[in-house]
């Protein structure tokens, strides 16, 4: 049978890595992923989990020692934010194209300045683009599932990408949910054989030189093209293996996520409010409301950001006039929010242009409440009916 | 059988020339062939066999498993009868044939019989082979007298070590009235004649031998003014000739005296050498070809010949076209041997005989009385030649200046005056200086 | 792959002709106060002031050996020493024809020939040879446990002639073996084809190009999962003085603070050579480099380098070396104590590495620089073990040599004045100060110093 047990979110994180029987765990403390550090510490302390604790002195470090790891064929996994994750850029940036399948969990933080240490998605939306597999939870049941997920997506030999398991700071990493967790065999089936670096090794028993210099030649940058093009292949092949991987999921688990978007009483919608990570929530409630009250309007909750899952919003979108979209982060030049830019970036595609109006809220720390998300329904409402706003709505002024 | 490299003979000449190949090929099959059936030794070693100075196991050159690591085949016991060069074929006593790609003939000298009125029906002895040592050893077992033919090394090396075995030595000159004519001067051979007197050796170089009769198992010795010798052992030491009898006329290889060879020990046919006491090779001084017979040469000469079998020819060959010669190549014969005698000793080298009548600077010191004699040769600038008895010079080290042909201008006299300390500045500044420009 | 040999090296330009290696050679061999039994002989000419020790060189071919008929002489294919078994000689001094040298010579007190037997590997004349004249070098040695090592670096690399990376590079692999992982951070190394361009590589063991800034890092994530799986593969670490002193200070720093199991080399060129000659935390004070250009406003640079193998050592690592490939013997012993070290913990190896390009001197002098940076103090040579908990001077120098002549070598330092100068020398003194109170007192003479500057 398997057990429940209540875990914040941090916890239900540091269990995904447990289930996935982990063989090198990097740590170093930052507000609000800290408590992912200490849980996995603790495991491996108490003998739960047969690691190692690379205690190492800072997040460079963290993601370094894991690429170590990983190219000796370890499973790995970390957690970091705000500006732990700016600290490790330098590494972060070069894991997907070394295809090592990390799993590291960002526990969604604002950046500073002005100084601040709570959530936000301003982190984890910045360096979206580098090449790591994004994928945001809503609750803590979907952190422990996705990171065992994560893993199995990671490494499967058609993606061979770093995954970010993403998940808000504050509002999940601190918030106690009953967890089931998952008998460790089934995991154990689920996950099978582990071979992280069959592509790619530092191993004196098949010696290779790893990342040489690639370029300058006409050969050389065809090379290093073919690169680049492998590393999008990968991308695109997660759009197919990442709902596989959560379908054998649910069959063995009896779980069942979304995998890269997921419908809420979309059945007879005309509009729609799009939202990301622990707001979905809040987001559901008021569709709820909205919808006692006769407005016809549906949820869109992005699972999957990286790779973005184009299609499957198309087919959405063409069932909706209007759609809100609700964003943690800010994209500065754009001066909206990067999930408003990335559905913009998809309105082209449909049959005809729906107006898509763009919200920030929630910034460092702050509730995105029910009474806010009712708010972006009736501003969906309106556009669908014709009345656009232009500007992008700020929730705390609203 | 067939082989790549075949030597013969497996003395100085033949063991260095395969310790050179093996520089070279380290997997060329070798064969080496010594018509003694022992492992390899030196025939200088032979005196001190006859003297009882050392034991005859403990002084071969090289052992069994010499042959094995170096990937030799040695025949002992096997004489090699005919040389073919045509097919490059060589034929052994018992009839075995041996395809040779490269030939060298190390076969050394034998003695030379003199002309002497019944010597050759006559029963005597000669010391070239350690078969000569153990019969001369069995003879002395019993003999109590021994005549000794010939003043030259064998004879006096032998003419000791009779002695010292307790025997009357009564030693005889061959044709040149002097001890060691080819190394000493009058000087040198009056010290060394005196000592052996001194050592109740019987030589007066007035006579010679007229005649030899066997007699009941003696040996009766006719001397030039009459005088009859009745002797238990007769040694024959007047000299030597190389061994080259199995080169008939067919074999094509030119001969002198010995087997004609030039720097680089061809001899005239191709894919033969020779190297040692056999060959004939260029004389340091002068441009003829010389026998010299002596150890130091049998070592040179067949580490040259080695080179040039298993070495690199595009080398040799460049520096021939441009008209200079491999610094790896022979470069002349100089007469040198060292000579040590009731605890005396003695070398010579180089133009040692040569006297100031033939234009030469010459430097002498002596004291007979302490048995105490040097000799310096200068030709101009440059010392040609040395003799020292009991003198603390360094035999090497003055035949290296000789070789290496040291210009002494201005230094001339201070040479002189201190040989010792000068030479061993003078090589050891020509050494270091030779490293300076190499880096 | 034959065998080389130990040597007893003769220094004559620094031999003042006291004739003390005499003395102790006839008291050793012959127990006589007689220095006619010396095998060793000085040569001295008072009027021109020339000393020359005079023994046999043991030679490859010797011809010493070739003469003997008797079979006495041979060479040791072990140690290279021609020896002389008294048994079977004769006495014929036939062998006295064939040295050049006089190193094998007629002994007339004792009546046979003498040579120089090396004392079977210690020998005596060295021992009191007061200037140095005479050295024992064991160097053979790495010829003869390395010569058969297979070379884990391909030929050709493209280094700049008379490049010292290349000399170590290849002898730490050949001596770590190939069950190894070599990171290269960005710098020379990889550029010459450790790691590879386009598809090839130059090392025969697994390598890679971590970040400058996480090389210990790498490292120490890849030696935790092999010892997890049971596997012993040395991490080995060739970085530059950038990827250690400056930006790979940190990762560096925390991998040695954990202890990971790393063998970590610094390579230090005192400066960013591969980039075009900026300035590091390592470069000297005073020097020339395209980031501390030497004008009327600027003398070079204007502080003192970052001694990392102190800051290292503060570190409480395993071990700490300071070493030159000039000294290849006394390198490789130590590639050896940090090679067993980084099996128990952090090991750390700085090596003083010129680089013709970038300091400006001919490529032929490379190994000559970095003697002279020996001899002058400017890098001592040292090694603490935590094993032992002792710090040694390998190569001590109680007399410096001349700095002057040392900066002269050197175009980055041709500018330096007088006070400059000065200021190099008490940088050095000072630094040969506290490592030589922790040496004598242990690492509680660290803080009982009181330096003089
Ligand atoms: C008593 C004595 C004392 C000497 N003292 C000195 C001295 O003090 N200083 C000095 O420099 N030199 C001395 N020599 C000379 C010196 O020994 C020789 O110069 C030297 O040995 C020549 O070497 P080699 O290799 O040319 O020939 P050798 O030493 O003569 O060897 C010839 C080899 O060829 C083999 N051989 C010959 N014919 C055949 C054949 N047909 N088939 C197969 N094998 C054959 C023999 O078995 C032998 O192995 C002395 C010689 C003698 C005999």
């Amino acid at each position: 049978m398997p057990e429940k047990i209540v875990l914040d979110g941090n916890e239900a994180a540091a269990w995904g890595a447990r289930l996935a029987k982990v063989d090198t765990v990097a740590v170093y403390p930052i507000t609000p992923q800290s408590g992912v550090a200490e849980a996995l510490s603790t495991f491996i302390a108490d003998g739960e989990l047969q690691a190692d604790l690379m205690d190492v002195e800072g997040e460079h470090s963290v993601l370094s020692v894991l690429q170590g790891a990983a190219f000796a064929g370890a499973r790995t996994f970390t957690a970091s934010c705000g500006q732990g994750l700016a600290f490790m850029f330098e590494p972060y940036f070069r894991c997907p194209n070394f295809r090592i399948p990390i799993v590291m969990g960002i526990v969604c933080r604002d950046g500073i300045t002005p100084q601040c240490v709570w959530g936000g998605q301003q982190d984890a939306m910045t360096v979206k683009e580098v090449g790591w597999i994004h994928m945001h939870c809503e609750n803590n049941q979907e952190i422990t599932d996705t990171v065992v997920m994560a893993y199995k997506i990671a490494e499967n030999h058609d993606v061979m990408l770093p995954v970010n398991v993403c998940f808000d700071g504050n509002f999940l990493s601190y918030a106690a949910e009953p967890v089931e967790i998952v008998d460790q065999d089934i995991v154990d089936r689920f996950l099978g054989e582990k071979n992280v670096n069959w592509h790619a090794a530092l191993d004196p028993e098949r010696p290779m030189g790893i990342d040489p210099l690639t370029g300058l030649t006409p050969e050389g940058g065809a090379m290093f093209s073919r690169y680049r093009r492998g590393q999008c292949k990968g991308m695109q092949n997660a759009l197919r293996v990442i709902p596989e991987v959560h379908r054998e999921w649910k069959e063995m688990t009896g779980h069942d996520f979304a995998p890269l978007i997921e419908e809420y009483r979309f059945d007879d919608a005309e509009y729609a409010i799009v939202v990301i990570g622990s707001m979905t929530g809040a987001g559901k409630d008021a569709v709820d409301v909205a919808r006692e009250k006769g407005q016809k309007v549906g949820l869109i909750k992005i699972k999957t950001f990286r790779p973005f899952p184009v299609n499957a919003l198309i087919q959405t979108l063409s069932k909706v006039k209007a759609v809100s979209v609700v964003d943690r982060s800010v994209n500065f030049g754009w001066n909206r929010g990067f999930l408003w830019q990335e559905i913009m970036a998809t309105v082209p595609f449909l049959q005809k242009k729906i107006p898509v109006t763009s919200f920030i809220g929630g910034l460092a720390g702050t509730d995105i409440t029910v009474e806010h998300m009712l708010e972006t329904i009736n501003v969906a409402e309106n556009a669908a009916q014709g009345k656009v706003v232009e500007e992008t709505i700020w929730i705390d002024q609203l | 059988m067939q082989t790549k490299y075949l030597i013969i003979g497996s003395s100085h000449a033949g063991l260095t020339a395969a310790e050179e190949i093996r520089v070279h090929d380290q997997d060329g099959a070798l064969t080496m062939v010594s018509m003694e059936d022992c492992l390899p030794y030196s025939p200088t070693i032979l005196p001190y066999i006859v003297e009882g100075k050392v034991d005859e196991k403990l002084i071969y050159l090289r052992d069994e498993k010499y042959f094995t690591d170096n990937k030799i085949t040695f025949l002992k016991g096997k004489k090699v009868v005919t040389v073919d060069t045509k097919s490059s074929t060589v034929t052994l006593d018992d009839g075995t044939k041996i395809e040779y790609e490269k030939l060298m003939i190390g076969t050394g000298s034998a003695p030379t019989i003199p002309p002497v009125p019944g010597l050759k029906e006559a029963k005597y002895h000669v010391l070239r082979t350690m078969e000569d040592a153990r019969k001369i050893n069995q003879a002395a077992e019993t003999a109590k007298h021994a005549v000794v033919m010939g003043t030259g090394l064998v004879g006096m090396h032998a003419a000791e070590g009779l002695g010292k075995k307790g025997l009357e030595v009564e030693l005889i000159r061959g044709r040149r009235r002097a001890v060691l004519p080819n190394y000493f001067d009058g000087n040198a051979g009056k010290l060394i004649h005196q000592v052996f007197l001194d050592n109740g050796i019987k030589c007066n170089l007035d006579f010679q031998v007229k005649e030899v009769e066997s007699v009941n198992g003696k040996s009766k010795v006719t001397l030039s003014h009459g005088e009859v010798v009745e002797t238990d052992l007769l040694l024959v030491g007047t000299g030597v000739k190389s061994r080259m009898d199995f080169l008939g006329d067919a074999s094509g290889v030119q001969v002198d005296q010995g087997i004609l060879v030039d720097t680089m020990m061809r001899t005239s046919v191709e894919n033969v050498w020779a190297a040692g006491d056999v060959a004939q090779a260029a004389d340091f001084y002068g441009d003829e070809r010389i026998l010299t017979a002596i150890l130091p040469d049998a070592y040179e000469q067949g580490k040259v010949a080695g080179l040039s079998m298993a070495g690199d020819e595009t080398v040799i060959q460049a520096f021939e076209e441009i008209g200079g010669q491999a610094s790896e190549s022979y470069r002349g014969g100089i007469s040198m041997n060292t000579f040590n005698f009731y605890g005396n000793r003695s070398f010579a080298v180089g133009l040692s005989l040569v006297s100031e009548e033939d234009g030469f600077e010459i430097d002498t010191m002596l004291f007979p009385t302490s048995c105490m004699y040097q000799k310096l040769v200068f030709d101009g600038d440059f010392l040609v030649g040395a003799i020292g008895i009991n003198v603390t010079l360094d035999p090497g080290v003055i035949t290296n200046m000789i070789r290496y042909k040291i210009n002494l201008q201005g230094k001339k006299a201070e040479f002189a005056r201190s040989p010792l300390d000068m030479s061993r500045r003078i090589m050891w500044e020509s050494w270091r200086g030779a490293i300076k420009t190499a880096g | 792959m034959g065998n080389a040999y130990n040597t007893l090296a003769v220094y004559p330009e620094k031999c003042n002709g006291c004739g003390e290696c005499e003395k102790a050679c006839a008291k050793v061999k012959a127990n006589s106060t007689d220095v006619v039994h010396s095998r060793i002989k000085v040569l001295k000419s008072l009027e021109d002031g020339f000393f020359g020790p005079v023994v046999c060189m043991q030679c490859g071919e010797p011809n010493c050996v070739k003469s003997c008929p008797a079979g006495a002489l041979s060479k040791n294919p072990e140690t290279g020493v021609v020896e002389w078994n008294e048994d079977k000689c004769v006495s014929c001094t036939i062998c006295t024809l064939g040295c050049p040298y006089a190193g094998i010579y007629y002994n007339p007190l004792m009546s046979t020939v003498v040579k120089c037997d090396h004392c079977g590997g210690d020998p005596e004349c060295v021992k009191v040879c007061e200037p140095k004249a005479l050295e024992y070098r064991p160097e053979a040695s790495v010829y003869n446990d390395q010569g058969d090592l297979e070379d884990l670096f391909a030929p050709g690399l493209a280094a700049c002639l008379g490049c010292n990376m290349e000399i170590l590079v290849r002898h730490v692999l050949r001596h770590v073996g190939p069950d190894t992982v070599l990171a290269a951070p960005p710098g020379c190394l990889p550029g010459v084809c450790a790691v590879g361009f386009n598809g090839f590589t130059g090392s025969k063991v697994p390598s890679f190009h971590p970040l400058l800034t996480n090389t210990a890092s790498m490292l120490a994530g890849l030696r935790r999962y092999y010892k997890r799986k049971g596997r012993d593969v040395t991490a080995l670490a060739l970085a530059g003085d950038g990827g250690a002193a400056d930006v790979g200070f940190q990762s560096l720093s925390g991998a040695a603070e954990r202890g990971e199991e790393i063998l970590f080399v610094c390579i230090d060129n005192e400066g960013y050579m591969n980039t075009g000659m900026q300035r590091s935390s390592t470069t000297p004070y005073g020097s020339w480099t395209s980031t501390t250009p030497v004008g009327p406003s600027l003398p070079g640079k204007a502080n003192d380098s970052k001694y990392m193998p102190l800051v290292m050592l503060m570190h409480d690592v395993e071990y700490v070396g300071t070493a030159v490939t000039a000294y290849i013997d006394d390198f490789h012993r130590k590639v050896e104590k940090a090679y067993q070290a980084s099996k128990r913990g952090f090991a750390y190896l700085h090596v003083f590495s010129p680089c013709t390009t970038g300091w400006r001197y001919p490529g032929d002098k490379t190994m000559e620089v970095q003697r002279q940076a020996v001899a002058t103090n400017i890098f001592p040579l040292w090694e603490y073990e935590k094993a032992t908990g002792k710090l040694a001077f390998t190569h001590p120098v109680d007399n410096p040599a001349s700095l002057e002549n040392y900066l002269s070598m050197l175009g980055k330092f041709r500018h330096l004045s007088k006070e400059q100068i000065e200021h190099l020398k008490n940088t050095a003194a000072m630094r040969v100060n506290i490592l030589k109170a922790m040496s004598e007192q242990g690492l509680a003479g660290y803080q009982n110093l009181k330096v003089a500057v």
